[in-house]
């Protein structure tokens, strides 16, 4: 147990922190971003298709990380990358302000890659069971778009977009591939502490360290999950 | 007269979102696709050499490296044993919930979901430390990475055939072939299965899609998959490293498209509900 307990200090709570604050801040963005996207998906009327190739591509990409998502990034955002470089032209130092491709802000950006489409994913059958005649009858009964938003709309979508968010959370919290390629071992996430426990067998005593933190790690995801399956079951009611 | 409120067209706010998304989703895959085909430094790039140099010498030098066969091959055997897994476990309990326990079905479905709350590096971490003290040959084996892989894939795999099992009426089906005095393995090769042929496919399909993007088992595992040998080439041959990337994103994606696709025809009204583990 006091492996359990060691893994939860110190530095390894400052990783756990780092972590946590990551995924958080990764799945906040990545709700609102994914929410804007399919509230604006869902205006699009014409063309047909238009909401039929978003929701494929929503797929593929949500589906997408590891290695190759890495390198997309890197040939985008790295130093060397295609728009750090357009930037530069136009006078904007993106490393001059703090921005790398493998720091907290870099790997934020790079899992929104994956976060929007996957919020996407999981409204979309929310915003469609938000059926028209509710707005129609907010409107007839003289209610602004806002207003109709505030006290009809948003509450509906309230637990799909909460679960939404956990749902990325967790998606954050467990991606170890992109992180590890992005800056080549060295981040101080979880996962890739994880990995240097297990292969560091050497250090004597240590390598429990590493199960904790496994362990660590599944009772957050439990946690987490937990409520999302919650939230998602109170979405369900509204859809058709 | 009933009056008809008429639609609002889609406003400008929309088209914006949608526009910045496209830009945000397209860029990063044109920039790796730029940076693995062509060979001009981003500095040196402008409107006169746009058209330069574009060249596969990369991807070529990549096919020529002798490292890059065996994984090649690793990576295709194990797709192969992880699809025939996938079929061996899946499809009987697909077909056992649907049969005989409906009311199990939704117990089924969440245990399947266990990639989700069990991160891959947590799974192999706590795999890993059973099997040294069990079966050390095990994890020594490059085949380890089998079973990994059909859990990885469980929750695409069972929602899948799943899917495709509720679409035709399984019931009468076997009662109709049992009657007619087809012994049960008769009955699933040769009314079942080519009943339920696109969701397979697409099992098929989602299962190759997770082998050949797998990194952290692989990695921590250390197998010489093909993701891990595009991970390490990356500092050898960085282009060739980013064109095998282009490939592999291509191929997954048709891969994923075709499996979709078959599925809608399975099963009109199937949405995914949950998402990805990247």
């Amino acid at each position: 147990m006091s492996a359990m307990r060691e893994a939860v200090t110190g530095t390894y709570l400052d990783s756990f922190l780092y972590t946590i604050k990551l995924s958080a801040l990764s799945a906040l963005l990545g709700a609102i971003c994914g929410a804007l996207l399919t509230a604006a998906v869902m205006r699009v009327e014409r063309p047909a298709w238009a909401r039929q190739v978003v929701s494929s591509f929503a797929g593929v990409a949500a589906n997408l990380g590891g290695i190759p998502l890495a390198f997309a990034f890197l040939a985008t955002l790295g130093t060397q990358g295609l728009v750090t470089k357009a930037l530069s032209w136009f006078g904007m130092d993106l490393v001059g302000a703090g921005f790398t491709i493998s720091n907290f802000a870099g790997i934020t950006v790079v899992y929104l890659y994956f976060q929007i489409p996957l919020m996407f994913l999981v409204t979309l059958p929310a915003f469609e069971g938000l059926r028209p005649t509710w707005r129609e009858a907010a409107a007839n009964l003289g209610a602004s778009p806002t207003r109709y938003w505030r006290h009809v709309g948003l509450p509906i979508l309230a637990p799909s977009l909460l679960g939404g968010f956990l749902l990325l959370f967790a998606n954050a919290f467990s991606a170890y591939a992109t992180a590890y390629a992005l800056s080549s071992g060295g981040a101080r996430l979880i996962p890739v502490q994880i990995r240097f426990f297990l292969q560091g067998n050497t250090i004597t005593g240590k390598d429990n360290l590493g199960y904790a933190m496994a362990a660590w790690m599944i009772i957050i995801m439990v946690a987490v999950m937990g409520a999302y399956l919650l939230f998602r079951r109170r979405s369900e009611q509204w859809q058709p | 007269m009933a009056t008809v409120i008429s639609r609002s067209k889609t406003p400008l706010w929309a088209w914006v979102v949608i526009t910045l998304a496209a830009i945000f989703f397209i860029l990063p895959m044109l920039a790796m696709a730029r940076f693995a085909f062509q060979r001009v430094p981003v500095a040196l790039l402008g409107r006169n050499t746009l058209f330069d140099r574009w060249t596969l010498d990369g991807l070529v030098d990549m096919f020529r490296d002798p490292d890059f066969r065996p994984a090649l091959w690793l990576s295709l055997r194990i797709s192969v044993l992880t699809v025939a897994l996938t079929l061996l476990v899946m499809l009987p309990t697909a077909l056992w919930v649907n049969v005989q326990a409906p009311r199990l079905r939704s117990m089924v479905e969440t245990a399947t979901l266990l990639p989700y709350v069990v991160p891959p590096i947590a799974l192999v971490v706590g795999a890993g430390g059973a099997f040294r003290n069990l079966a050390p040959w095990f994890l020594r084996s490059d085949y380890c990475l089998v079973p990994f892989y059909a859990v990885l894939a469980m929750p695409f795999t069972f929602r899948s055939l799943d899917t495709g099992l509720r679409s035709i009426d399984l019931k009468t089906l076997i009662e109709a072939s049992r009657s007619l005095g087809a012994p049960m393995p008769t009955t699933l090769l040769r009314i079942v299965v080519p009943n339920i042929t696109s969701a397979l496919s697409g099992t098929i399909f989602l299962t190759i899609t997770v082998v050949l993007g797998e990194f952290t088992i692989a990695s921590l595992l250390l197998k010489p998959t093909l993701p891990l040998y595009m991970s390490y080439s990356q500092g050898r041959n960085p282009q060739g490293a980013l064109g095998l990337a282009v490939l592999l994103l291509a191929l997954t994606t048709l891969l994923f498209f075709a499996a979709t696709r078959l599925r809608r025809r399975g099963a009109e009204r199937y949405t995914i509900r949950i998402g990805a583990m990247p």
